[in-house]
């Protein structure tokens, strides 16, 4: 009984500690961003690589992000017109109640949890690697804070490329399933394609989500990264750890800024 | 660059711990300007623990660290930056960014940390420095290859011409001949001796291989059971008055160090 309490105090502060370790990055991220309008920073900051992590995480995770959301919004829409179709047969707010949901949460979630997979990875293995193999400590040795010339890059491409990923693969996800709506079940394009519904607090919600969980995704895996141990077993922890937290991180965050929202809306949303 | 009047390394009763294994218990060591002190041990006995310590990479959890007349016990990552511009350090596995070339390797620390004042060196006098250095490890022509391209031999001189690019007060060398031949390991232990004679470098070399350390080090001191047990002159280090540390340089299989408990995971 000692042994099993002393395990889950363990356990317990083994938690807390992450916890805190992982707030600490998230703050030495936004520290990182304030320091690198410094001009004695500025010479830190590694050249080009915002725009080479633009280039990864945006055009990289493009067709991916495309490819996948295009088929969700065909299945979507395939099972909302089947269920609807044995209960009323009444297709005509089926488009608009679509797009209502995927601009305040499919689009920005689901866009997300994709890129949590490749880009939470990739980070984190990146990360990882350096880690084991003592670069991290070999930026430090040369003045570097690591947070700074790793995850501040990565964290301001995500920022801008899960906003951009989310319009773009939100709207193949809503034409792909307005042409599987109209093929399959006969809906009129007209019909599907309204976007009446659509109100500006669902674009606001869309580009709080999006921001959220481009700004959670490489914190999360930037840390798991750095937290990394041993040899490539270690940075195979990190990156499943990584993707595991990571999703997680969105659909919490997800849950929270919709009840928030709801609060805010008195629930018209 | 004449090194620092202050004790360059100074540990003082410093302990430390992963988990439940002790690394250190108390280990105090002390190490004269210009001197060139070896570090040596059983595998896992915290060796590259007291490089990382020194440098501020790692933290003791008990004891106090002076390096270069600077007290870094309890100091944060962004206060060791200025400290660590007069440190020059070679990692065991090389830490080469594998991300740079073998001349964007060598540059790096001028490129972040500036001249030995912290002074912003142009691009001229970079590559001038960097030039020079990997002519000096005999790597001119390499330049542009990435660190995925060269030989362990390679990486380790690589490694030595970026621990010494800034003509550093201090510099720590974590196994500098680990994996080379023995014609290499002499080539490099001349290398780092030039070196240390030309910017008169306090300098602290951890090895395995403590004939060819022995050549380079004016003292040796062999770390056992997380304390030091014994220093001495380097010449006379086969035959030290512990037995221990006979047995070990001699590399005799039985002796005192027989009743040496297994060695715990994560040492």
């Amino acid at each position: 009984m000692k042994a099993w309490i002393s395990s889950v105090g363990a356990s317990a502060i083994a938690y807390a500690s992450a916890a805190g370790d992982l707030w600490r990055v998230y703050v030495g991220t936004i520290a990182g961003i304030v320091r690198s309008f410094s001009r004695e920073h500025r010479r830190n900051r590694p050249r080009g690589e915002l725009a080479r992590q633009l280039h990864n995480v945006g055009n990289r995770s493009l067709v991916f992000i495309v490819v996948t959301l295009g088929f969700i919004g065909m299945v979507m829409t395939y099972q909302g017109c089947l269920q609807l179709g044995r209960v009323t047969g009444d297709y005509s707010q089926v488009g608009q109640q679509f797009l209502r949901l995927l601009v305040s949460d499919f689009g920005p979630t689901l866009t997300a949890l994709m890129l949590a997979t490749r880009v939470g990875a990739g980070i984190a293995a990146e990360i990882g690697s350096m880690k084991v193999t003592e670069q991290i400590d070999a930026l430090r040795m040369s003045g570097v804070l690591p947070i700074d010339y790793l995850i501040v890059p990565r964290f301001l491409a995500c920022l801008v490329m899960t906003l951009l990923l989310t319009v773009v693969g939100g709207t193949v996800m809503y034409v792909a399933g307005g042409l599987t709506a109209h093929y399959s079940f006969g809906v009129n394009l007209n019909t599907f394609y309204d976007i009446s519904q659509v109100r500006p607090r669902h674009l606001v919600m869309m580009v709080v989500k999006a921001v959220s969980y481009g700004a959670a995704i490489p914190v999360v895996a930037g840390f798991c990264g750095l937290r990394a141990r041993g040899s490539s077993e270690g940075v195979g922890w990190a990156t499943t750890a990584a993707v595991i937290g990571s999703s997680f991180a969105v659909i919490v965050l997800d849950f929270i800024i919709s009840a928030g929202a709801l609060f805010l809306t008195g629930g018209d949303l | 660059m004449s090194a620092s009047a202050a004790s360059p390394i100074r540990f003082e009763r410093v302990e430390k711990r992963y988990g439940r294994h002790e690394v250190l218990a108390g280990v105090s060591l002390d190490l004269a300007p210009r001197m060139r002190l070896g570090l040596i041990g059983p595998a896992a006995s915290g060796k590259s623990v007291m490089c990382k310590l020194a440098c501020g990479l790692e933290a003791p959890d008990r004891g106090r660290i002076e390096v270069l007349g600077t007290d870094i016990t309890g100091k944060r990552e962004h206060e060791l930056g200025a400290l660590r511009r007069r440190i020059g350090m070679l990692f065991q596995n090389y830490a080469l960014f594998d991300f740079l070339t073998v001349e964007q390797n060598v540059a790096f620390p001028l490129e972040q940390r500036g001249g030995p004042s912290g002074d912003k060196l142009t691009a001229a006098q970079i590559a001038e420095r960097v030039a020079e250095r990997l002519r000096a490890v005999g790597l001119a022509g390499s330049e542009r290859k990435l660190t995925a391209e060269l030989s362990g031999g390679m990486k380790k001189r690589v490694g030595i011409a970026r621990a010494t690019v800034i003509d550093a007060e201090l510099v720590i060398y974590d196994e500098p001949s680990a994996g080379l031949d023995p014609v290499t390991t002499q080539k490099i232990y001349d290398l780092l001796a030039a070196d240390q004679a030309r910017t008169g470098a306090a300098v602290l070399a951890v090895s395995s291989d403590v004939v060819a350390l022995a050549q380079f080090v004016d003292e040796i001191a062999f770390l056992y059971r997380g304390h030091i047990i014994y220093r001495g002159p380097a010449a006379t280090i086969a035959d030290a008055p512990d037995p221990i540390v006979r047995q070990f340089v001699r590399g005799e299989l039985t002796g005192p160090m027989d009743d040496l408990p297994p060695q715990r995971e994560g040492a």
